[in-house]
């Protein structure tokens, strides 16, 4: 056990002493290696080890946040007794006696990082490496980065949770680059999982290795993309992001409950065109985002947000389901002990529908097929969101036409989700990471490709077709 | 952790020599929202970063847990890594240099002596303040930031040296709404100096913005002038500063390999790296390989004078590292675009049809560091004749960073110290594309 459980009791109780009616305990215990290869040769090696104790208290609405990498029972029970002065009520709150130790089973790994020699974690970068840098001579550079981490948590809670979990990563991302002439573009690929190191035995590593460089190409000698409003053909997997940052975000306890989103209060009404289902599911069995318990110490569950287009359920973390009047949705996480839980996305993805990627394109005259999109942002106080497209080609006339690069989306989330007039039946989830106010952690984003009518498409070049 | 003991087990494990960099952080994080405190943070925490030479090759650890008996884990990892890496690179621990300058105002004692409660008293009169200040104000949330970082760094070349600093920021972010839109405020002051904090004139700055962007439209697709403000160069900056790096030059990764000495900005164009900044928690007088930092101009009057180098770097380019080696790589200290001597009001004036942004957004993915290229989604003022006319929103500005530079025809008088922590003014650029209606 990461403490003992004697011990963890006398912080919970330290920290009600001055009359707060919640207290926890966070305790984590991490090791990561990063290894990152340039030019086929390996480079960096780094391992970390991490440990940390993060208390919360909470009254009402109110919660305040302290933690340490101390392990010393004095000083802990120190930081409780300080936190606690922010709080100043005679009326005190019992504490439910801690469960029996839960500890999660879900999401089994079988191989873990700590059992694969550095030796033939180096021959997985290599396989990468060389699919990149022979798909063709303009491949100037090729970078491979390979990622592991195992977090161990406790969590205990004056309510009586008291639960732990492992919970393992596995990444591998190829990035390459492409010169010609004084340009030079950038393309990347790569895959990861909830599951260990027996992941990169069904991963097609040299597809993602030739994948990178192919980006990187076909971006080098693709014009710059034009500028203006137009239809959107936004691709599945990492399209999803779309969803995450026009949507998700917005949908978050963390800005719904100050009445700091653009659906706060929007529960039961049409918030999207007939066609759109979206779901956050933290319980898919080993994917990136999914975990057996909230960082609050709760399973995580599976949301239907939108149903048939209209909002079904935010994600919601204890202290803001206070100010919503709602019950907590297994939604709270947080990067690691040194951040306060909050509610956050896990695996979001828009569902399928009934069209196929063919059909849009043949119905779509002039616009942009977003194969292949980067990241995004969205301030959730008004909606306005942006992401950028890292491999895109120009529509004309129902068909794929010349790649362009360069180009952004930007719109906005209560607008975009009226525009989506159709959606194809290939679901696909792709990793991401995502960062917000309680760090940036694993999450997936999804999606089937999806059109858009009408968005603004910023690119170098002046507008026109 | 028992330094002297991991030391010698290192030596008769057969590492050649080994540094360790101890990092001692503590923070202090208060927000108010309505009025009343919703969050209070407290923490003290401590790493080692842990780099040890064997066979010529260097294998780093990062370590929170700091009892002895990791020890002999942390040095068989590092063997383990030295052994497998077959980079070129040479592993370099540094002897020290003659003189570190002595930094005397990155620490001020009296900031973490003050009163927490008159720091909550601050923010709730801030509090109080936005939300009188207009009757479309809707939500209000204030906040205050507070670091201490004492770094100690120590290895078996004999370097001994140790940099404490502090700073704070205090800030604002808002929603204003009316019957149409709604519009969001958002702005930090830094520094290490609690006087400093002149709440009224950052609220009414936080609140006027946000304001003036109520009703905000995209103007039509096309080429416009621009005016960039001083936060909205600073995201581009802080964007864009991987270029400097000397280990992104010899990757072949920056677009300002092989223009040393060469022009690559406008004569109005100076960007420097000030290690020693006033009231900056980020100034050091060494960098994380144990070397004294320096003053430089990485771009003077337009040319480009030096990159950033570390010890390794610098060492395959047959040059001196100017004390950049930072996180095991290259970065600026506190990098800074000199101030020009426009007023932001006559660079507006100078417009005949342009835009004046005022913001920035999505430059971790909209914005490439490698190609230079960049399309973000932007807001402010469109402007005609000289004139602001009406708030632009949900538009896309896109160009390419170096080309940028060339393009500056005034630079602003207004710099100012970011949340990014790079100091940027406000700068006209001649023409970009812009993406709207």
């Amino acid at each position: 056990m990461l403490l003992e459980k004697k011990l963890i009791e006398q912080i919970l109780d330290t920290a009600l002493e001055t009359g707060a009616d919640f207290s926890e305990v966070f305790i984590e215990n991490r090791n990561a290696s990063v290894l990152q290869s340039v030019s086929g040769r390996l480079e960096k090696s780094n391992n970390s080890k991490s440990f940390g104790v993060g208390v919360r208290i909470a009254k009402k609405t109110q919660s305040v946040y302290a933690y340490t990498n101390s392990k010393n029972p004095d000083d802990l029970i120190k930081l409780a007794s300080d936190l606690s002065k922010s709080f100043n009520d005679e009326n005190k709150t019992e504490r439910t006696p801690l469960m029996e130790l839960e500890v999660g089973k879900k999401h089994q790994v079988k191989i873990k990082p700590n059992e694969v020699a550095l030796k033939d974690k180096v021959k997985l970068l290599q396989k990468s490496y060389k699919a990149a840098s022979s798909y063709d001579e303009v491949i100037n550079q090729v970078m491979v980065y390979l990622m592991d981490d195992q977090q161990e948590v406790l969590i205990a809670n004056s309510e009586g949770r008291f639960v732990t979990e492992t919970r393992v990563r596995v990444r591998m991302m190829t990035s390459a680059i492409a010169a010609d002439n004084g340009m030079m573009q950038t393309g990347s690929s790569g895959d990861g999982s909830g599951k260990g190191y027996e992941f990169f035995d069904e991963m097609d590593i040299e597809g993602h290795g030739k994948e990178a460089a192919r980006i990187a190409k076909t971006m080098l000698y693709a014009d710059d993309c034009p500028s203006g409003v137009m239809p959107v053909i936004i691709n599945n997997a990492f399209g999803g992001v779309i969803f995450h940052e026009a949507c998700g975000h917005s949908l978050e306890a963390t800005s719904v409950a100050k009445n700091a989103s653009v659906f706060s209060g929007k529960k039961g009404t049409k918030i999207a065109s007939d066609i759109v289902n979206a779901i956050d599911d933290g319980t898919i069995e080993n994917a990136w985002g999914s975990a057996n318990y909230d960082d609050e110490g709760y399973p995580q569950q599976r949301r239907v947000l939108i149903k048939d287009g209209v909002l079904n359920s935010y994600m919601i973390d204890k202290i803001n389901g206070r100010r919503m009047n709602e019950e907590p949705t297994g939604s709270s996480r947080r990067q690691n002990y040194k951040f306060s839980p909050t509610s956050r996305m896990s695996n979001t993805f828009i569902d399928n529908g009934d069209s196929t990627l063919e059909e849009m394109i043949k119905d779509t005259e002039y616009g942009l097929f977003a194969k292949k999109l980067g990241g995004g942002s969205v301030n959730p106080g008004n909606g306005d969101f942006n992401f950028s497209v890292m491999e895109g080609y120009m529509i004309r006339d129902g068909k794929i036409a010349e790649p362009v690069k360069g180009a952004a989306l930007v719109g906005n989330g209560g607008d975009i989700l009226h525009k989506i007039d159709m959606i194809a039946n290939n679901l696909e989830r792709q990793r991401g990471m995502c960062g917000s106010a309680s760090g940036s952690i694993p999450a997936d984003v999804g999606q089937p490709s999806i059109r858009v009518q009408a968005i603004t498409v910023g690119g170098k070049k002046k507008g026109a077709k | 952790m028992n330094i002297e003991k991991l030391f010698s087990r290192a030596s008769e494990k057969g590492v050649s020599d080994i540094q360790v960099y101890m990092s001692d952080r503590t923070n202090l994080s208060i927000e108010i929202f309505e009025g009343d405190i919703d969050k209070y943070e407290i923490s003290d925490t401590k790493s080692l970063t842990i780099r040890g030479v064997y066979n010529n090759k260097m294998g780093t650890f990062v370590t929170e847990v700091l009892e002895d008996d990791i020890i002999d884990e942390v040095i068989d990892t590092i063997i383990a890594s030295a052994k497998e890496i077959d980079s070129l690179d040479d592993a370099i621990i540094y002897a020290g240099d003659k003189e570190y300058k002595k930094l005397d105002d990155i620490f001020n004692e009296n900031l973490a002596k003050l009163d927490v409660k008159k720091k909550i008293q601050t923010l709730k009169d801030m509090d109080k303040f936005l939300h009188e200040y207009d009757e479309r104000m809707s939500v209000v949330e204030t906040m205050y930031s507070e670091n201490t970082n004492k770094v100690v760094l120590k290895n078996t070349k004999g370097l001994d040296l140790e940099n404490i600093a502090n700073s704070a920021y205090m800030g604002g972010s808002v929603i204003v709404k009316d019957d149409k839109d709604q519009r969001v405020g958002f702005d930090v002051l830094i520094s290490n100096d609690f006087n400093d904090f002149d709440i009224k004139k950052i609220a009414k700055e936080i609140a006027d913005n946000a304001l003036a962007a109520l009703g905000a439209k995209p103007v039509p697709s096309n080429n416009y002038e621009i005016v960039f403000s001083n936060g909205a160069l600073a995201t581009l900056l802080s964007a864009f500063q991987n270029v400097f790096s000397a280990d992104a030059v010899q990757k072949n990764m920056s677009l300002l390999k092989g223009k040393l000495n060469e022009k690559v900005g406008s004569d109005l164009v100076t960007i420097v790296d000030d290690p020693f900044m006033k009231k900056s928690a980020r100034s050091r007088s060494f960098d994380d390989e144990g070397v004294a930092t320096a003053y430089k101009a990485l771009i003077n009057d337009g040319v480009l004078n030096t990159y950033l180098h570390n010890l390794v770097t610098a060492k395959k380019d047959d040059v001196t590292s100017t004390g950049n080696g930072f996180g095991g790589s290259v970065a600026a200290v506190n990098l800074k675009m000199e101030s020009g001597e426009s007023k932001l009001g006559d660079m507006i004036q100078s417009m005949d049809e342009g835009i004046y942004i005022t913001d920035v957004q999505g430059a971790h993915a909209g914005a490439n560091a490698v190609s230079g290229d960049f399309s973000l989604q932007a807001m402010g003022y469109y402007i005609k004749d000289g004139k602001q006319v009406r708030p632009v929103a949900l538009i896309t500005v896109a160009g390419n960073f170096i080309d940028m530079l060339k393009d500056i025809t005034m630079v602003g008088n207004d710099g100012k110290l970011s949340y990014y922590g790079v100091t940027t003014p406000s700068v006209k650029v001649k023409s970009m594309p812009v993406s709207g209606s």
